[in-house]
């Protein structure tokens, strides 16, 4: 058999081939390179995050004109609201209630300024809420309305308006401390109630005055007589902010949310861009790099044809003539799957040294995937080629 | 072994359709059978259809009419790994053109084919060489030998297989009388070792070549 390799290597593709195999190796290694570095920065996004709290995201009807005019509804539907829910990334959803009768505040207190002021509540299951107090409950024997109020309302307060009115700046302890009356209005005159209210912690989630659940349900039966509106806003539990569906999604719905929040699935959205982009160009010069291959193997098998038409007279069957070129083949394949799993190894290697300086965690490993996916394209590449060297040497054979 | 038969029916290559067969013992024939362990020489001049004839029966060629069938099979039916079993246990082949690899030296030629069918020891080889005074030249490469050299090369690869008719093209073309008796003994020697059939073609009248049966195409 050693004669057969010896007649059937001999012509000299050799350029042909090595163009061929290095141009196959530049592919695979961009290729293995790209799904590498976005394996480890999507890690990177998702280490970001606190893994054992899943995100809320708030999301509300963008404001147009047509609701300004009260021609379009503000709220959610049920019908909007159940199709939230059904989306992959939706872990729980919650609309946000709201007071359906006037509310007013005002404080009760020597050390402060007296303090009258019209307002709205609104509430959520507690299980949306990231602040934990043993104050936030509600008991109308007691008649205390606890309340959150968000961290951003503190610091306009402390940071912007205190300083400019000359007013003295309060830390959160103090304020929790205040004591203000709460006047829940019915309809009619003189149909109302005072209540003692008690800012019990700050919320840096939910940009509203939050006052429990159980509280504004209880309420809005006692009190309520505005017309039931649709809900404005609605609370998300997602598994994964990083998710890039969640941005199109909003997007295509015309809703609106803190966009900040969703950062990581941006940027998730343009590393799965740019990845594609690599893929294209990756695939772009691997199927040129098997074209090349094809038409190398193809050269050498014409070029020797009247040599396989003999061999195939002294009683070769094309099979055996094909091994040579298979062979061939096969060591060629073997040479770009290592190759290129090594320099990408290298360069894992080089980024990941290099990514240290900027505190960057890039695995210095290769990912489990890349020897899956070189060794499912080499296949593929290798099967194409060898269907086309035993179809071409059987044409010569008979 | 059992033996094999070679038969044709009204066969007849199609480049000879328009041209006058009058006379051939073959073509004119409506059906010819060839029986193993008898040598059959057939005498022609060019052009009548020697090497045809042979690479019909080899199955190189299939642009004829009739039937030809190895027993009883019809050869226009085996699949081609058929045809590489029947060429290598089977049928062996003196090419008028030889078919010898030139890059490679004159044993490495005889022994690409021994090495598929394990069919001689390299001993065997030397001595049939000798015999036929080329066993000096054995480690040269094919494309320097002479044409003569070269078909006693063809011809020992061409021994170095079982089979049960060997087909010999006008294969002493360029070989001296005296060379071409002896290369005719070792082949009947080997036939007759193998207990198979011969069918030889040539130019001239064969002098001095024994044979069952003389054919004129």
């Amino acid at each position: 058999m050693k004669y057969l390799y010896r007649i059937l290597w001999q012509d000299h593709s050799r350029a042909h081939l090595i163009w061929a195999f290095l141009g196959t190796l530049a592919g695979f290694v961009l290729l293995l390179a790209g799904i590498q570095f976005y394996l480890d920065f999507k890690s990177i996004l998702q280490v970001n995050r606190d893994l054992l709290d899943p995100e809320y995201i708030v999301i509300n009807k963008q404001v147009n004109i047509g609701q300004t005019l009260g021609l379009a509804r503000p709220g959610f539907s049920d019908h909007e609201i159940s199709e939230i829910a059904a989306q992959p990334f939706t872990g729980k959803v919650a609309p946000f209630i709201s007071n359906e009768f006037p509310i007013s505040a005002y404080t009760e207190n020597e050390q402060f300024p007296d303090f009258y002021t019209e307002l709205f509540f609104e509430a959520i299951p507690d299980e949306y809420i990231d602040v934990k107090s043993d104050q936030w409950k509600w008991d109308p024997e007691e008649g205390v309305i606890p309340v959150i109020i968000p961290q951003d309302y503190l610091n306009l307060y402390n940071f912007g308006f205190a300083q400019s009115q000359g007013l003295p700046q309060i830390p959160k302890g103090i304020i929790s401390m205040i004591n203000f009356r709460i006047r829940l209005r019915g309809q009619g005159r003189g149909n109302f109630d005072d209540y003692r209210g008690k800012i019990v912690g700050f919320s840096n989630r939910i940009n509203s005055i939050l006052v429990p659940h159980d509280f504004l349900r209880w309420a809005n039966d006692k009190y309520g007589y505005f017309t039931k509106a649709a809900p404005s806003r609605v609370i998300i539990e997602t598994r994964d902010p990083t998710d890039p569906e969640i941005i199109n999604f909003i997007e295509e719905k015309g809703y609106d949310t803190i966009r900040e929040k969703l950062k990581s699935s941006r940027l998730n959205i343009l590393l799965k861009l740019i990845l594609s982009f690599l893929v294209v160009i990756a695939g772009i010069i691997i199927g040129l790099a098997f074209m090349v291959f094809l038409l190398s193997l193809q050269l050498m098998i014409s070029r020797s044809s009247p040599k396989i038409r003999r061999l195939n007279k002294l009683g070769f069957h094309y099979r055996e003539i094909s091994r040579p070129y298979i062979v061939l083949l096969l060591i060629l394949m073997i040479g770009v799957t290592a190759l290129s799993l090594l320099v990408t190894g290298v360069l894992a290697r080089h980024f990941s040294g290099m990514a240290e300086d900027w505190n960057l965690e890039l695995s210095s490993r290769l990912h489990g995937m890349l020897y899956g996916t070189s060794l499912g394209l080499i296949t593929l590449i290798f099967v194409a080629n060898m269907v086309a060297i035993l179809v071409s040497t059987r044409k010569l054979c008979k | 072994m059992p033996s094999m038969t070679i038969r044709f029916e009204k066969l007849i290559p199609i480049p000879l359709v328009e041209q006058d067969t009058g006379g051939s013992d073959i073509w004119e024939s409506d059906a010819v059978l060839f029986e193993q362990a008898k040598k059959y020489i057939i005498q022609a001049p060019s052009g009548k259809g020697k090497t045809s004839l042979l690479s019909v029966i080899y199955g190189i060629r299939n642009d004829y009419h009739g039937e030809v069938y190895l027993d009883a099979t019809d050869i226009s039916t085996l699949s081609s790994r058929e045809w590489s079993r029947l060429r290598k246990e089977k049928l062996s082949f003196i090419f008028q053109g030889l078919e010898l690899f030139d890059d490679l030296t004159a044993l490495e030629n005889i022994q690409l084919k021994n090495s598929i069918t394990g069919h001689k020891s390299l001993h065997a080889i030397m001595e049939m060489a000798n015999l036929m005074g080329i066993g000096d030249f054995l480690h040269r490469k094919a494309g320097i030998l002479s044409f003569g050299q070269q078909q006693r090369v063809a011809i020992i690869r061409a021994l170095c297989q079982p089979f049960s008719y060997l087909l010999a093209d006008e294969c002493f073309s360029h070989i001296d009388r005296e060379n071409s008796l002896i290369a005719y003994r070792l082949i009947s020697r080997e036939c007759d070792m193998q207990g198979a059939g011969l069918l030889l073609t040539s130019l001239h009248e064969p002098e001095l070549m024994e044979a069952d049966v003389q054919l004129k195409l």
